[in-house]
């Protein structure tokens, strides 16, 4: 990095135009994948060093990316780039590159890297494997490690750098006949319980075991974090667009000021909540990531503004996208959430979600490791995976519960129960 | 090229059972485009070397993006470091089908490199084609994506294989987003997606379709809704594309149905004991695995593990006759050799089993596709491609599509909306009844198929002739 630094502080000396942004990325991803007990091929190590330039020339802009991060190598992603822009047409959304005084205050940050020995990420697979195999389970997964450094640096001035580390073992166990999977998702494994996240996954793989059938049809369902996770976060990407709500392509075009959810749903941006990832800037122009309100009150708070569209609305840029997704929980545990179902189903996680009606916010998914009945308050077993088609507007209002959150890497998410979900056909294995 | 060849003799002489290093460049360019301006411009230039090691029962893998012995040498010891450690957890025996040793040059056949080419003309076709589609009545949005891509590719082991590949990708898109009647509709015109140089875009239609996208988005938003119940449907190539990618190319990788995948992307219902008797479709139905097919976006001339490119039948006369297949699982299966569909997106990436270049065999019979519209009582004609999704299995499916028509007593009548159908897998395949002949054959095809972890994007190149299949349950998606 040091070496770098000084490459790309050199160039920046003499930027080619007034718009010169050079973005630095550094992952260093240590992942090791494992099936059948085993660890397999998948066992790897990538050092990913890069950076992107963007240079604009007169109302245009052009990036190149590249590993070659020698002196030549970064002047000549400059020259790229800079050709490439000069060969565009004005763009009307152009925006030149972020001021000081606009770019992300970082003060200190501690970054928490993976301290853990390659000895010790496999010594905890071992014993998973072991625990697994004595309780009759197959499993599948992966134990990665991702200490990562981004940087921005333009030619205003902006120098702005974070560094983090993302950590997982994610761990499916299979029966014959269904399977259980859950993560542990944390900086660096420091507060991992291999004994306590084991023991979980085979008491729910157990339960797990011979699905009966069920047909499909509209359940009360409770909703595991990540099930909550995969459905809202493919809905809010694809709606949230505050351009292409104006412009009449999201599904809140045609709902300005309707309440669509439950009031009890809070759904924000935290960028320093302290589970959830870190990202105190925008990676590609160091702008700062704010905190705001999305769903509040039962309605929509405010969309995400990019750069270009919150000056042109005269409002603070959110980003594309937002730092993390925060849907605001309380203490309920999910086995609470179960025991007040008197009849109906929990989901551990889905897979395959896609859009189907854009204006009316339907998705498709399937169930996925681990569906079970609940009666009375209480799992009586484990059935069929279903198939939904199921509009996310009518998810948020038929929100019946809402239990503790969980971090997962990008956002904070509760399980909750939900009222006449439509599950339109089964699988059976 | 020495450098590897050095990089694989030092590891042999640490007594690992295989290796092999891959340099591997990756070059991209993409341009999007939104209405009348260029929305971004991206290019990427990513290269380096990346090392597999076989240490007795443990694989490792290493990369660097340094070509100097030095990180070679880095990455090399990190291989068979990693490869160790997992040796200590493995539970079975690793062997490799044998491979022969290949000195061998692969490149795509082409006249222009893309990325020789001024990017301003490539810039003011897909701007001319917004403008066309903003002319279109209702129209409110124009896009449209441009990907070059170029990977080269040099591979020795510790076989003795020396390889050198070069491969040229081009992948346009156009679409065209209409507002009317209170509905938002799309509609996109997708050429086939190809291994070739600039030559092939520049030999592609844009206006025409352009025109032609734009006032089918419209009509889309004043089509009748469909009804929900069995019919039949009639599907375009570019739509089997996606679903045979689904139903068909995913459940014939080995990896997935032997577990190796279960975590990520699943496993499969076509397990081993139905290889050779399972009836996977009806007797029409024959699955070819070509990753020779000239232009086949997964045609490269030998994969990442150092085998040859080969064609097979996936599925003969409608039975599972095939699987996609690395060296390590070959030998598990008892097969002579691999065919050659191990591929890595970039260095960095541990080579996968990947779906090979996959087409319906065109009906054997003539058959236009008029003629199957008009053996038609009722049914659905669908085009293009929509929402898809499939369990983990690979059993349950339910897709869309981009544009509906109805059939009504043998002819294409007035577009549906909101169409969805659901099916199980073979009993989808099972319910074709007829397929049009090879004079409508059209290929389709991916770049950004989605497996492994970490997550790797590959290409390959689909294809089909209109197919009809019967009494599939379709749905009204609301």
């Amino acid at each position: 990095m040091n070496k770098t630094n000084s490459i790309i502080e050199k160039v920046l000396k003499t930027p080619v135009t007034d718009h010169v942004v050079v973005c630095y990325g550094k992952n260093e991803t240590h992942n090791i994948r494992f099936s059948n007990n085993s660890v397999n091929r998948e066992n790897l190590f990538k050092l990913e060093e890069e950076v992107k330039v963007e240079v604009g020339y007169d109302g245009r802009t052009g990036s190149y990316r590249t590993n070659d991060l020698s002196e030549d190598g970064v002047k000549h992603a400059i020259k790229k780039a800079y050709e490439a822009a000069k060969l565009l047409p004005k763009d009307p959304e152009y925006m030149p590159p972020v001021t000081k005084a606009e770019a992300a205050k970082i003060k200190s940050f501690e970054p928490v890297i993976g301290k853990l020995s390659d000895a010790g990420k496999y010594a905890i697979l071992r014993d998973a494997f072991g625990e697994l195999k004595k309780a009759g389970l197959n499993s599948a997964g992966s134990l990665s490690t991702n200490p990562y450094t981004t940087a921005v640096y333009n030619n205003k001035g902006v120098r702005v750098s974070h560094s983090n580390c993302f950590s997982a073992l994610t761990l499916t166990a299979m029966t014959e006949n269904s399977s259980f999977r859950d993560s542990y998702i944390s900086k660096d494994f420091s507060g991992y319980d291999g004994e306590a996240f084991i023991s979980g996954i085979i008491g729910n793989a157990r339960l797990s075991k011979n699905p009966a059938s069920l047909e499909a049809g509209k359940y009360t369902v409770v909703l595991g974090p990540s099930a909550v996770e995969e459905l809202l976060m493919m809905f809010l990407w694809y709606n949230m667009d505050a351009k292409a709500i104006d412009e009449g392509r999201s599904a809140f075009s045609k709902r300005p000021g309707e309440r669509i959810a439950n009031e009890a749903i809070h759904i924000y941006s935290k960028p320093d909540h302290k589970k959830a990832g870190l990202w105190p800037f925008a990676p590609d122009d160091a702008m700062p990531y704010i905190g705001f309100d999305m769903i509040k009150n039962g309605r929509l708070a405010r969309p995400w503004h990019s750069r270009f569209y919150a000056q042109k609305k005269g409002v603070k840029a959110t980003g594309r996208a937002p730092a993390n997704v925060i849907f605001k929980g309380t203490d309920k545990s999910i086995g609470k959430l179960i025991s007040n179902v008197e009849n109906g189903l929990y989901v551990n996680s889905f897979w395959y979600i896609r859009l189907v009606d854009l204006m009316d916010g339907i998705f498709t998914g399937m169930t996925r490791d681990g569906v079970f009945r609940i009666k009375d308050g209480k799992i009586t077993g484990s059935v069929n995976n279903f198939r939904f088609n199921q509009s996310v507007f009518d998810m948020l209002k038929n929100t019946a519960a809402i239990g503790k959150e969980k971090a997962m890497f990008y956002t904070s998410i509760p399980p909750i129960t939900v009222k006449n979900f439509n599950f339109v056909s089964k699988t059976e294995f | 090229m020495d450098n590897l060849r050095e990089i694989v003799k030092y590891l042999a002489k640490k007594k690992v059972r295989f290796a092999d290093a891959r340099e591997h460049l990756f070059r991209e360019r993409e341009i999007n485009t939104e209405d009348a301006r260029v929305e971004q411009i991206t290019e990427q230039n990513i290269s380096g070397v990346g090392i597999k090691v076989l240490y007795e029962n443990g694989w490792g893998y290493a990369s660097t993006s340094g070509t100097e012995p030095a990180s070679l040498r880095k990455a090399a010891d990190r291989a068979l470091a990693l490869a160790r450690n997992a040796d200590r957890s493995a539970t079975g025996t690793v062997e490799l089908a044998e491979e022969p040793r290949h000195t061998a040059k692969f490149a795509t056949k082409i006249k222009e490199d893309p990325f020789e080419v001024d990017i301003s003309d490539a810039v003011g076709v897909l701007l001319r084609a917004g403008e066309t589609i903003l002319k279109g009545k209702d129209v409110i949005k124009a896009n449209s994506r441009l990907v070059f891509r170029n990977m080269k590719k040099k591979y020795a082991n510790t076989e003795g294989s020396v390889i050198e590949t070069d491969v040229f990708t081009v992948l346009p898109e156009i679409e065209a987003t209409a507002r009317a009647n209170g509905e938002v509709k799309s509609r996109h015109y997708w050429p086939a997606p190809m291994n070739a140089g600039y030559e092939y875009f520049r030999g592609l239609d844009f206006m025409t379709n352009a025109e032609r996208i734009a006032a089918e988005s419209r009509e889309h938003c004043f089509a009748r809704p469909c009804k929900t119940g069995p019919t039949a449907l009639i599907l375009d190539p570019e739509h089997l594309s996606l679903t045979m990618h689904e139903s068909v190319g995913h459940p014939t990788e080995l990896d997935r149905v032997l577990g190796y995948e279960e975590s990520c992307a699943g496993r499969s219902f076509a397990t081993m004991d139905k290889l050779n008797n399972f009836k996977y479709g009806s007797g029409l139905v024959n699955f070819i695995a070509d990753n020779t097919l000239e232009g086949g976006l997964a045609t490269c001339g030998y994969d990442d593990e150092g085998v040859e490119c080969q064609k097979w039948h996936m599925i003969k006369d409608g039975i599972l006759t095939g699987y996609g297949v690395n060296r390590e699982l070959a030998y598990k299966m008892k097969m002579k050799r691999a065919n050659g569909t191990t591929r890595a997106t970039k260095y960095c990436d541990v080579p996968i089993t990947r779906i090979p270049n996959l087409y319906l065999a065109p009906g054997k019979k003539s058959l236009s596709v008029e003629q199957l519209i008009a053996d038609t009582e009722d049914g659905i004609y669908i085009e293009g491609m929509g929402s898809f999704s499939i369990d983990q299995m690979r059993l349950n499916m339910q897709f869309g599509g981009d544009a509906f028509w109805e059939i009504k007593k043998g002819k294409r009548t007035g577009m549906l909306k909101n169409v969805v159908y659901n099916a199980i897998s073979y009993e989808f395949w099972r319910s074709c009844d007829a397929i049009a002949d090879e004079r409508y054959f059209k290929r389709s095809g991916f770049i950004t198929c989605g497996k492994g972890d970490p997550m790797q994007l590959a290409q390959m190149t689909h294809g089909a002739s209109p197919a009809r299949f019967r009494n599939i349950m379709v749905r009204r998606a609301k």
